[in-house]
């Protein structure tokens, strides 16, 4: 059981047809991080994800239909609000991002006070070169001229979100778990810092990306953070 | 194509860009729906500024008036707006009648739980 004074810890897995991977990664939370709670946030798989979390009783919740990873994220932000956790941190269910560095980005929360942090590949290591990249120091380069701030991993998914950032992202429509809500954020007053971690390649099955995808991606954030960030309400910077 | 149809366009296309920007502002609009808008009044603001544009894609396929060229632009935006719109419509849909049963069924699922009890 949990002392009083613990902070409550949700790891949020966002699982859409994961289900070549997703016994890895949570037999791997559940063995070797029993201090943090998690969920699993089934997103309308059509393969077997649903029924390898039901056989092994894991925790999850199975979304009817798929929403993509924004709706899987906010469906796993509301059950962090629900059941009051303190922190919550995504974790993808294709084992690219290992638990170990949560103690990191925990330690870096507690210690700055802070809202977000990023677990970051770039921190202290190099960017490699790729197209990949290319986006992300595209966006980078959006978000730093927009904001005046530095983040190196604008495109992780490791994000670790305290309680006032679980209430936003479950609440506001305009939330996604993307780089251009970073900016917006950074612009309204929170604070967010980035903790080196490593990263893996996916275990199996798909990434939600493709090349069209990927160029649909660019746009809409080159548009978010270009316009769209500067008509959008800014609550943290008025009520703090 | 005439001064008066050009500033038509461009008045349209800053409504237009207000109006969508507003929307987002009140939520009503998700940020991926407000792009089409965007680009539309960009198109619209492109058309308006420089007409020569026009004059040259008009001899190139043939169309008499460069007016009826914009006019021809604009409908085909719009047709493919109302055509992947119709797309996300049925989306919809089956989205709902999957969301429908599956609430049935749960609501099924606590009655049988509790006739148990």
């Amino acid at each position: 059981m949990k002392q009083e004074n613990e902070v409550k810890v949700l790891i949020i897995i966002p699982a859409y047809n994961e289900a070549g991977s997703i016994e890895k990664v949570t037999g791997n939370l559940i063995e070797n991080y029993p201090q943090y709670d998690y969920v699993i946030v089934n997103d309308g798989s059509t393969d077997d994800t649903r029924k390898i979390c039901h056989r092994n009783d894991y925790n999850y919740i199975d979304l009817p239909v798929n929403l993509g990873l924004a709706g899987a994220m906010r469906a796993g932000m509301r059950y962090a609000n629900y059941y009051d956790y303190d922190y919550a941190i995504q974790l993808d269910g294709d084992g690219q991002h290992d638990p170990l560095y949560i103690k990191d980005m925990l330690a870096r929360m507690e210690e700055t006070s802070c809202d977000i942090v990023i677990g970051s590949r770039f921190v202290s290591e190099k960017k490699p070169k790729s197209l990949r990249m290319l986006g992300s120091n595209i966006i980078g380069a959006l978000i730093k001229l927009t904001t005046r701030h530095r983040i190196n991993d604008v495109t992780s998914g490791m994000r670790l979100f305290n309680k006032k950032m679980i209430k936003q992202f479950g609440y506001d429509m305009h939330y996604s778990p993307e780089p251009d809500t970073l900016a917006f954020l950074l612009n309204s007053g929170v604070e967010i810092e980035e903790v080196q971690v490593r990263m893996y390649e996916r275990v199996a099955g798909k990434s939600y990306l493709n090349f069209w995808s990927s160029i649909g991606y660019m746009v809409r954030m080159i548009f978010s953070i270009v316009l769209f960030q500067w008509v959008r309400i800014r609550r943290n910077k008025k009520c703090r | 194509m005439s001064i008066t149809l050009r500033v038509i366009l461009l008045v349209a296309a800053i409504v237009t860009t207000i109006w969508i920007l507003w929307q987002i502002r009140k939520h009503k609009v998700k940020l991926d729906g407000a792009i089409f808008w965007i680009l539309f009044s960009i198109i619209l603001i492109v058309i308006g500024i420089f007409p020569e544009l026009t004059y040259k894609l008009s001899t190139l396929i043939g169309v008499v008036s460069p007016a009826n060229l914009v006019f021809l632009v604009i409908i085909f935006l719009l047709l493919e707006k109302i055509f992947s719109l119709s797309l996300v419509v049925s989306q919809l849909q089956d989205k709902i009648e999957v969301l429908s049963a599956e609430i049935a069924l749960l609501g099924h699922r606590n009655k049988d739980k509790s006739d148990e009890e």
